[in-house]
């Protein structure tokens, strides 16, 4: 139930940053990654706006500044210190807990934003010319599928079989080192007799959406793999791999590291517009 | 000019002649200024400052050299030495490698930096030997928390971690230029690990030969087959590990750096699955949750190895980064594959390889990941019989193309000041191939057929490095002083001699049964032994450990019976084994000379010291030949192997010698020879 929900949000999601993602191909990566933090930024501040309890968090929030002052004040007093640092914490217990619907509200979404930006920002595409290696996996009890599976060549002119396949039959797994032809988005095409599994492969020097893996039927590999359809459980191939480069190790939009800026500039963005929205949180 | 002409030159006619001669020399200079401030086709520097550029060759010959620019082979060469100069470089005595660059560092001899061989040691382990150009020295105190054991360099602690420190003395040339805030990079420097540090920040350089891998050995393959023994083995540069397949699967351990925070060190390893597929004849290797897939003859790319350093808790885990590359040798039948030295990850190096430190980072954020250690052509491999001579070859290419790739960045990084590169090429790749049959017809281990096809490979590389030296003569010719120089030449390596085993026959070295002065020397019957390459010492007293020949006439004596019975020794058909035999106390000035060896051996051409030599072991026949790959050397009579010097600028004095290249360095940035140096400026009379 939660995975199939899970892939019809996900297919949702993919159709939708298909179309609103797609000026990133022509935007620099850290000027598209600074606008969609400042997209971000702005739209949490609005969900806050209209999900929480504004006045209750006014209130709080004064309450604690109030307290701090106390503290300060009463610094020699050791019962008021100590009262004043209980109320502390309980107002940022009630803090908490305000925060709860609008975080309730964001998750969703969040995961949905963050899925697909990982799509765009954790790998690069491959370089024509560039090589790197393919992994089917397959289910329990597939020896046989292990043995005769192929990469259809015909069917897949975006990439060209370098060398394998090398059949791990201890792992159920098959690999190639392919080698990108053609730029633009792909299917590699794989072949078990007359059944054939696809996988999507992304090639060019422009922002794409990569997806590195084309997942299992479980709720860890979709929530991470959003892009392509998992394979069903009963499928022989449970999954297709390719080994995508990471991107050059920068402060904004390096692997990993977008993750890190995305967030920090989305936070400085909303701290710097709650006093014009008039927010509180 | 006819008079006819003249007379048709009107004063219209001369003024417009003069405003197009203007005009044509306007445009001549202003082409000119743009060819110096853009260098044709590629980046030279644009700087005013002066410029010094310095391609140190390890190994070019000028035999070789001559007779390949008298054949039109190195027309660049050519070129540089009909402008400037071209000469024989005197070398070191002996002329091995990190005396010969130690003695270019401090433009004076061996007897100012204090190294004098390959391999010392310290009189007071009796012959313990060690690397002479850099020591591990072994920490002191340490926090011992369980099976751990912490060295905290912090009050209140104060513990000393083991470190490594350079061996080399003296004042290297760098530092003052450095003191004049005259910028000098240098990559890949020999006899300069660790990297001696800036005082004043005007001096960057990489470490070269000498730089260890994460092993702490001067390079380590690896090796896993089938055909390997059972339980693995160590040899001389490398460690074989036997592979067993269970459904074309099989598990390994690549062996990284010891753990140093436990009480008893051990090796960290890395699991790496190898798995293979004969039908394709391909093969997976998984390591470290990367893989890669190769087919027999394919070098994988740079891969990185994290070698996790266990901690006590709850201290968080440390972690060293090494990178290795995988060459797939076969397949199957017989499964082979290589792996090259761990080598320490230049874009995180785990220990300073470079000075300033991040110099080293700074270069591979640009590069990505290279080799780090000193000995980059895995020569071992081939020696051990791992590499055959086409694997070697590529090996030694695959380093070659890495290097150029890095000449090119130090160019395009290069604005004024001293610029030194260094190719070791021109050493490893001559030592296995070079065999000049001029003079020996007969190679002791190839037919002369294919011993002359390799030393093609060696001839091919001269024309090469030659292209190379073009290139840089074409950005930099008219702007910088160039000077190409190499350490010194090289000989063919014939037959060997082992001087312990005509120690002992001559009754100097006891007892008769004695196999290894580090084993079974009977130190109370022996007065001489020798140790490295062409180093012979008296068991002294009052400085080895158990020294008996008394300092004085009975040494004077011991010596002066040496020398002559020593170059007396004749080969099977009377050949001279050693041309020169050197008094170090004749040969050596400065306050370094402590470890030098009494008598440095000079051996004539085709000969060497044996390999069993190097490390004090015995043979028992004293003149054997040398079966080895490595067929060619350099380590005879400085006489017999000089190196090269080429220039762009005309030499004034004649003979120069590698101690003179700092002089003449600091003179062209107009400052005068420091009192340290014994060398002198090639361009003053």
């Amino acid at each position: 139930m939660l995975i199939g929900m899970t892939i019809w949000l996900n297919q949702i999601a993919t159709a939708i940053a298909n179309l609103v993602l797609a000026p990133l191909a022509w935007i620099p990566g850290g000027l598209s990654l600074t606008l969609l933090a400042a997209i971000t930024g702005l739209v949490m501040l609005v969900v806050i706006k209209y999900t929480s309890h504004q006045p209750a968090l006014q209130y709080t929030r004064n309450q604690i500044k109030a307290n701090l002052l106390a503290l300060s004040l009463f610094k020699d007093h050791l019962g008021v210190g100590f009262r004043v640092q209980g109320a502390l914490l309980w107002g940022a217990v009630r803090l908490l807990g305000l925060s709860v619907v609008p975080m309730l509200v964001m998750t969703i979404p969040m995961y949905l934003l963050f899925s697909q930006l990982s799509l765009w920002f954790q790998s690069r595409p491959l370089t024509v010319g560039q090589q790197t290696i393919v992994t089917v996996q397959f289910g329990a009890g597939q020896e046989r599928s292990v043995a005769a599976i192929q990469l259809n060549a015909l069917a897949t002119p975006a990439a060209m079989v370098t060398s394998g396949p090398v059949r791990v039959t201890s792992k159920n797994k098959v690999c190639w080192t392919i080698q990108a032809q053609h730029p633009g988005l792909h299917d590699l095409v794989f072949q078990v007799g007359e059944t054939h599994f696809t996988k999507e492969i992304s090639i060019g020097e422009s922002a794409m959406p990569v997806s590195i893996q084309r997942p299992p039927r479980q709720l860890t590999a979709v929530l991470v793999h959003p892009r392509e359809q998992p394979f069903a459980s009963d499928s022989p191939v449970q999954s297709i791999e390719i080994d995508y480069p990471r991107r050059p190790p920068t402060w904004v939009t390096g692997s990993d590291w977008w993750m890190v800026y995305w967030f920090l500039a989305s936070m400085v963005i909303a701290l710097l517009a709650r006093p014009f929205l008039k927010v509180h949180f | 000019m006819t008079s006819n002409h003249r007379k048709n030159i009107t004063r219209r006619s001369l003024l417009k002649g003069s405003a197009f001669a203007a005009g044509a020399g306007t445009l001549a200079a202003g082409a000119l200024a743009a060819s110096y401030w853009i260098g044709g086709g590629n980046k030279v520097s644009r700087t005013l400052g002066k410029k010094v550029i310095v391609i140190g060759i390890d190994g070019m010959d000028p035999r070789l050299c001559r007779s390949m620019m008298e054949a039109g082979l190195l027309p660049n060469l050519a070129k540089l030495s009909s402008r400037g100069g071209f000469s024989e470089l005197a070398t070191s005595m002996p002329p091995q490698s990190p005396v010969a660059w130690a003695s270019f560092i401090n433009g004076a001899g061996p007897g100012s930096h204090g190294i004098f061989d390959f391999i010392h040691r310290h009189p007071h382990d009796q012959c313990a030997p060690f690397y002479s150009a850099a020591e591990t020295l072994p920490g002191e105190g340490g926090l011992e928390l369980g099976e751990h054991r912490l060295q905290l360099d912090f009050p209140p602690f104060n513990h000393t971690p083991a470190k490594t420190v350079l061996r080399r003395q003296g004042i290297p040339f760098w530092d003052y230029l450095d003191a004049k805030k005259i910028t000098s990079t240098f990559y890949d420097i020999p006899s300069n690990y660790p990297p001696s540090p800036s005082h004043y920040g005007h001096h960057r350089c990489l470490a070269g030969m000498g730089t260890p891998d994460m092993l702490g050995t001067y390079g380590t393959y690896q090796y896993f087959s089938e055909d390997s023994p059972q339980r693995g083995f160590e040899e001389g540069g490398g460690k074989r590990s036997r592979l067993r397949f269970i459904n074309n699967t099989a598990k390994a351990k690549i062996v990284g750096p010891q753990n140093s925070l436990l009480k008893s060190p051990t090796p960290i390893t890395v699991e790496l699955e190898v798995h293979r597929d004969r039908a394709s004849n391909a093969a997976l290797l998984e390591v470290g949750g990367q893989k890669i897939m190769l087919k027999p003859g394919e070098w994988s790319h740079w891969t990185r190895l994290d070698f996790p350093l266990s901690t006590p808790k709850p201290l968080p885990q440390q972690h060293a980064s090494g990178i290795c590359r995988f060459f797939l040798q076969e397949v199957a039948p017989n499964f082979r594959l290589y792996v090259t030295p761990v080598n320490v990850d230049p874009s995180q190096p785990a220990v300073p390889l470079s000075e300033p430190p991040g110099f080293i980072s700074e270069i591979s954020k640009s590069l990505g990941l290279f080799y780090t250690t000193g000995f980059q052509e895995d020569h071992k491999a081939r020696s051990n019989g791992v590499f055959n001579d086409e694997e070697f070859r590529r090996q030694a290419t695959t380093v070659l193309e890495e290097r150029l790739t890095l000449f090119e960045y130090a160019i395009e990084n290069y604005e004024d000041g001293l610029l030194f590169f260094y190719f070791s090429s021109s050493d490893l790749q001559s030592h296995l191939f070079w065999w000049n049959s001029d003079e020996n017809p007969l190679h002791p281990t190839r037919s002369t057929a294919e011993a002359a096809s390799r030393y093609q490979y060696v001839k091919e590389l001269y024309q090469r490095l030659d292209k190379i030296i073009g290139d840089i003569d074409d950005r930099y010719g008219s702007k910088a002083t160039l000077f190409i120089m190499s350490d010194h030449g090289f000989a063919n390596f014939g037959r060997q001699f082992n001087l312990n085993s005509w120690l002992r026959t001559q009754g100097y070295l006891n007892p008769k049964e004695c196999t290894s002065i580090l084993k079974n020397a009977d130190w109370s019957q022996t007065r001489a032994y020798g140790l490295g390459i062409n180093g012979l010492y008296l068991n002294l007293k009052g400085r080895e450990r158990d020294g008996i020949v008394e300092p004085g006439d009975e040494a004077e004596e011991l010596i002066q019976q040496l020398i002559t019975k020593l170059q007396g020794v004749r080969d099977l058909h009377g050949e001279q084994v050693i041309r020169n035999v050197y008094r170090s106390s004749q040969i050596y000035t400065g306050s370094a000379t402590a470890l030098a060896p009494d008598l440095i051996i000079g051996y004539s051409r085709g000969y060497r010291a044996s390999w069993e030599t190097c490390l004090g072991d015995l043979t028992p026949e004293i003149l054997l030949d040398n079966t080895s790959a490595w067929s060619a050397d350099h380590c005879s009579d400085a006489l017999e192997v000089p190196g090269v010097l080429f220039s762009n600028r005309a030499f004034r004095q004649t003979n120069p010698a590698l101690i003179d290249l700092a002089p003449s360095i600091l003179d062209e940035f107009g400052l005068p020879t420091p009192s340290t140096m014994t060398g002198r400026s090639l361009f003053q009379f």
